[in-house]
C-alpha cells in the first residue's frame, strides 16, 4: 500500500499559502474544509497502537463516526456512523468492521484517552481525468484544554500509485517551511498529555542484568510485578473489563510463586509474611475472577446447547451477573481493608530495603543466574517427577497438582528468564504451554462443572429456578464433561511432548550457565 | 469476506452500475471493499477512473506469476479499491482452460485477499463460459439484476437449474432484484406485482433513472455526485436488503 510520510510545518510558515503555491505547479484538486471533534480510543495495554493503528470517534456538523485507520499507511481500515461509543466494540451496530475490532481487542473496553479538535485542510494530487494519485492533508490540531500541537502535513499513497506520491514527497521535501516528522499528530497529541503510548502490557518485559546478585534480580521482578498490580487497581476498582482483574491476579499470585521460590534470599520471616498476606489477597479474588469466567463463557456454553434451548440460560445468566457483582463488590472491600492497606505500605517499605542481613539471607548476594537456575531446575524435576507418576487410574488431584508445579515453573521462567539466553527459555516455555492448556482445561472444567452445579442449588434456593433452565444448565455440565474428557485424553501426549530432549537440554544449559 | 458477484446471462441490465454503486454504498458504511472487473469492456474501471490495463493480463493472474494484490488500485473514494479490467480478460476462458482446476482457479487468486477486505464485488461479464463457474464457485451471492420481464424471470430459473446440476461444487445463493424499473410501464408492475411473494427476489427496486445514466459523463457512483437523488437512495436500499441476506 506505501507508507504515509509526514512533515511538521516550521513555524512562521502559513501552511495553507504553502500549498496555494503547490497548486501551481502539481494539479492539486481542493477538498471541503473540515473542523472536526475527535476522541481517541485505546484498550488499557494499546491493543490498537500494538496493531499499528488509531482508533477515534470523529464528530464534524451532524455526522460522527468511529474512524479506525492505520498508523503507517494512512489507510483507513474501517469506519462506523456512530453517535456514541460503547464500552466493547460488540455492542456496536453489527457490520464486518465490528468482528476486526473485536479481533484487536478481545476482552478489553474501549476508553477514551484524549480529546482534540482539528482543522483538516485537504488536497488530492490528480491525473489529467481527475483520478486520486496521492491525498495531501494538512492537520491543524489542539488538544481540548491542552496545548496547539505543531501543524502536520501529511501525504498519504492511494494503492498502486506509490510512483505519484514518491514525486510529490521529493517536492515537498524541498520546502523550506517543512521538516520531516516521525509521528503521527494523535501520537503526538498523547505525549503532550503526558500518555507514553504503548507503557502498559501485561507481558512482563523484564531485562534483568545477568551479573546481578539473586537479591537484586528478586527484587526487580518483585517491583515490577507490584507495578502491575498498582497499575490495574484502579481499573479492576471501576470494573473497566475483566483483564484488569485477570493482570492484578496473575501479579499476585507470580509475587506469592516467586517468594516461594526465595528461599534463602530474604529475610524468612519477612518471606513468610509476605506469602501468607499475598496468599490471602490472592484468594480474594478468586470468585470474581471465576465469575468472570463464567460470563466470559457464555457464549460457549450457548453454543454448546441446541439453537431452541440457548434461551433457557437467561436466567442463568442474570444469577451469573448478579454474582459477579457481589463478588466484584466483596473484592472491593477486602481492597479497602486495614489488612490490604498495610500489605500493600509495608510491601513498598519492603521492595525499598537494602541488601538483609547475610546471616538470615545467605543466598542473597550469590550470582542471580546461579539461585534462579537452581530454582527452575528443581521446579522443572518436580513437573517430571509428578507427570510421569500419572496414569489412567490417577486421581483429579494428582492432575492439580501438577497443574500447580507447571505454573510455578512457568512463573519462574516468565520472571527470571532473561537472565538466559532466549532460544534456550523459548522452546520450554513453548511446550509446558501446550502442556498447561490440557492441564488447565482439564482442571477448569471439572471445577465449572462443580460450580454450574452449586449455582443451580443456589438459584432454586433464591428464588426458584424454571426447569428449563436447570435442564440447560445439566446440558452445559455434559458439554463440559466431555471437554474435561478429551482434555484428560490428550494429556499423555502431550507430557511426552514436554518430557521431551529439547526441553531437557535447555534445562541443563540453564543450569550450567 | 463476502464474495459477491453481480451476474447475469444477459447484457445491459444494470450489471456494473450495481457492483459500483453497491460497492460505494458499502464502502461509505465503513467497509473495505474491492470491486474486480472481469468484464474485458472495463466500464466499472472507467467509472472510478482506473485504467482498463492490467501489467501481464489474464494470463499472467491465472498463472499465479502476478499476484492479484500487486494490481489493485485504489480509488478516489476510501476503503474502495479496485481490479482493473483488461482487454485480455476477453481469453480468460482460454486461460483457465490452462490451469489443473478451472472452476476454483478464480476462488485459489482471491485467498490472499481475503483478510483485507470485507466485501469483494466481481462484475461479470455477460456469458455462461469456464469464467462465469469460476466465479460460482468463488461468490458467496449471486446478486442477480432482472429487468421485469417475464424472460428475465425465466433466466433466474435458467440459473437456479444450471447451479443445481452443473456440477457446481459450493454453489452460491442466488439474490435477484428488479433493476432499471418503469413504473409507467404496465408490464414492469405486473410483473413486479407477480412475484411480490417471492422470496428470493429482493423488495428493493433500482428505477430506470437518469441519475444512472449520468454516471457515465460523471465517472463518478450516483451517491458521489447525487447523493440524495432517488437512484442513491435505491442503492442504500438495495444494499441494507441485500446484506441483511448475507
Amino acid at each position: 500500500v506505501g507508507s504515509v510520510v509526514r512533515f511538521r510545518v516550521r513555524e512562521g510558515t502559513d501552511p495553507v499559502r504553502m500549498l496555494a503555491g503547490l497548486e501551481g505547479r502539481v494539479h492539486l484538486e481542493r477538498e471541503p474544509h473540515r473542523d472536526v471533534d475527535r476522541v481517541v480510543y485505546e484498550t488499557f495495554d494499546w491493543r490498537f497502537l500494538a496493531a499499528d493503528s488509531i482508533l477515534e470517534h470523529r464528530r464534524s456538523g451532524d455526522e460522527a463516526h468511529l474512524v479506525w485507520w492505520s498508523l503507517s499507511s494512512g489507510e483507513v481500515l474501517g469506519q462506523l456512523p456512530v453517535d456514541a461509543v460503547p464500552s466493547f466494540v460488540w455492542h456496536l451496530p453489527y457490520a464486518p468492521v465490528v468482528d476486526r475490532l473485536a479481533r484487536v481487542t478481545e476482552v478489553r473496553a474501549l476508553m477514551p484517552l484524549v480529546a482534540l479538535h482539528t482543522a483538516f485542510e485537504s488536497r488530492r494530487l490528480v491525473d489529467g481525468e481527475g483520478k486520486t494519485l496521492a491525498r495531501l492533508t494538512l492537520d491543524r490540531t489542539t488538544v481540548d484544554d491542552g496545548p496547539a500541537l505543531p501543524a502536520v502535513l501529511e501525504l498519504t499513497p492511494v494503492r498502486g500509485y506509490a510512483s505519484n506520491a514518491d514525486a510529490l514527497a521529493t517536492l515537498l521535501s524541498a520546502q523550506v517551511g517543512l521538516v520531516p516528522e516521525q509521528d503521527d499528530p494523535v501520537t503526538l497529541a498523547l505525549r503532550a498529555v503526558g500518555f507514553a503510548p504503548g507503557s502498559y502490557s501485561s507481558k512482563l518485559r523484564l531485562a534483568l542484568d545477568p551479573g546481578a546478585t539473586a537479591y537484586g534480580a528478586w527484587i526487580t521482578v518483585l517491583r515490577a510485578l507490584s507495578a502491575m498490580m498498582q497499575a490495574n487497581e484502579a481499573g479492576l476498582r471501576a470494573d473497566v473489563d475483566s483483564e484488569f482483574l485477570h493482570d492484578f491476579r496473575v501479579a499476585v499470585r507470580r509475587t506469592r510463586s516467586v517468594l516461594s521460590d526465595a528461599l534463602n534470599v530474604f529475610d524468612p520471616d519477612v518471606r513468610s509474611w509476605a506469602r501468607d498476606e499475598f496468599r490471602w489477597i490472592g484468594q480474594v479474588t478468586s470468585p470474581p475472577r471465576d465469575a468472570d469466567v463464567f460470563v466470559l463463557s457464555m457464549p460457549d456454553f450457548e453454543a454448546a446447547l441446541p439453537a431452541v434451548r440457548r434461551g433457557d440460560l437467561k436466567q442463568f445468566q442474570s444469577f451469573l451477573e448478579d454474582y459477579r457483582a457481589e463478588t466484584h463488590a466483596d473484592l472491593v472491600s477486602a481492597l479497602d481493608s486495614d489488612r490490604s492497606r498495610m500489605l500493600f505500605e509495608r510491601w513498598r517499605e519492603v521492595l525499598d530495603a537494602p541488601l538483609p542481613d547475610l546471616d538470615r539471607a545467605p543466598q542473597a548476594g550469590a550470582p542471580a543466574v546461579e539461585v534462579a537456575g537452581a530454582q527452575i531446575r528443581r521446579a522443572h524435576r518436580r513437573v517430571i517427577r509428578a507427570g510421569r507418576a500419572i496414569n489412567a487410574g490417577s486421581h483429579p488431584e494428582e492432575l492439580h497438582e501438577l497443574r500447580k508445579g507447571a505454573k510455578r515453573l512457568r512463573y519462574l521462567l516468565e520472571c527470571f528468564g532473561s537472565l538466559y539466553a532466549n532460544d534456550v527459555v523459548g522452546p520450554v516455555v513453548r511446550e509446558l504451554k501446550g502442556l498447561q492448556d490440557v492441564l488447565g482445561d482439564y482442571q477448569d472444567t471439572h471445577v465449572q462443572s462443580e460450580a454450574i452445579e452449586r449455582f443451580g442449588q443456589q438459584m432454586i434456593e433464591r428464588h426458584g429456578a424454571a426447569a428449563t433452565t436447570l435442564l440447560a444448565m445439566g446440558s452445559i455440565v455434559e458439554h463440559l464433561d466431555l471437554r474435561g474428557r478429551e482434555a484428560r485424553d490428550n494429556f499423555a501426549d502431550r507430557f511426552q511432548q514436554f518430557d521431551g530432549k529439547e526441553v531437557r537440554r535447555s534445562i541443563d544449559e540453564i543450569g550450567r550457565a | 469476506m463476502k464474495v459477491v458477484a453481480t451476474y447475469n446471462l444477459k447484457g445491459g441490465v444494470g450489471k456494473t452500475a450495481t457492483a459500483v454503486n453497491l460497492a460505494y454504498v458499502a464502502a461509505k458504511e465503513g467497509n473495505r471493499v474491492l470491486v474486480w472487473d472481469l468484464d474485458p469492456q472495463g466500464a466499472a474501471s472507467f467509472y472510478f477512473r482506473v485504467k482498463p490495463k492490467v501489467k501481464g493480463g489474464a494470463k499472467a493472474l491465472v498463472r499465479g506469476k502476478r499476484e492479484l494484490d500487486d494490481v489493485v488500485k485504489g480509488t478516489d473514494f476510501e476503503n474502495l479499491d479496485l481490479v482493473p479490467a483488461d482487454f485480455s480478460y476477453r481469453n480468460l476462458d482460454l486461460q483457465l482452460e490452462h490451469t489443473k482446476q478451472p472452476t476454483r482457479r478464480l476462488g485459489q487468486l482471491l485467498r490472499p485477499l481475503r483478510k483485507d477486505y470485507d466485501y469483494l464485488f466481481l462484475d461479470c461479464p455477460p456469458s455462461i463460459s469456464l469464467a462465469s463457474e469460476s466465479v460460482f464457485e468463488a461468490a458467496d451471492v449471486l446478486l442477480v439484476p432482472l429487468i421485469p420481464t417475464t424472460l428475465s424471470l425465466r433466466a433466474l430459473n435458467q440459473l437456479d437449474r444450471f447451479l443445481k446440476t452443473g456440477g457446481v461444487r459450493n454453489p452460491p445463493k442466488v439474490v435477484g432484484f428488479f433493476s432499471m424499473v418503469d413504473r409507467r410501464k404496465r408490464l414492469h408492475r405486473d410483473v413486479i406485482d407477480q412475484v411480490g411473494r417471492r422470496r428470493r427476489v429482493l423488495k428493493s427496486l433500482i428505477p430506470a433513472a437518469t441519475d444512472i445514466e449520468r454516471m457515465g459523463p460523471r465517472r463518478k457512483p450516483v451517491g458521489a455526485f447525487a447523493p440524495r437523488s432517488r437512484s442513491a437512495l435505491a442503492y442504500r436500499e438495495l444494499w441494507a436488503e441485500a446484506s441483511g441476506r448475507f
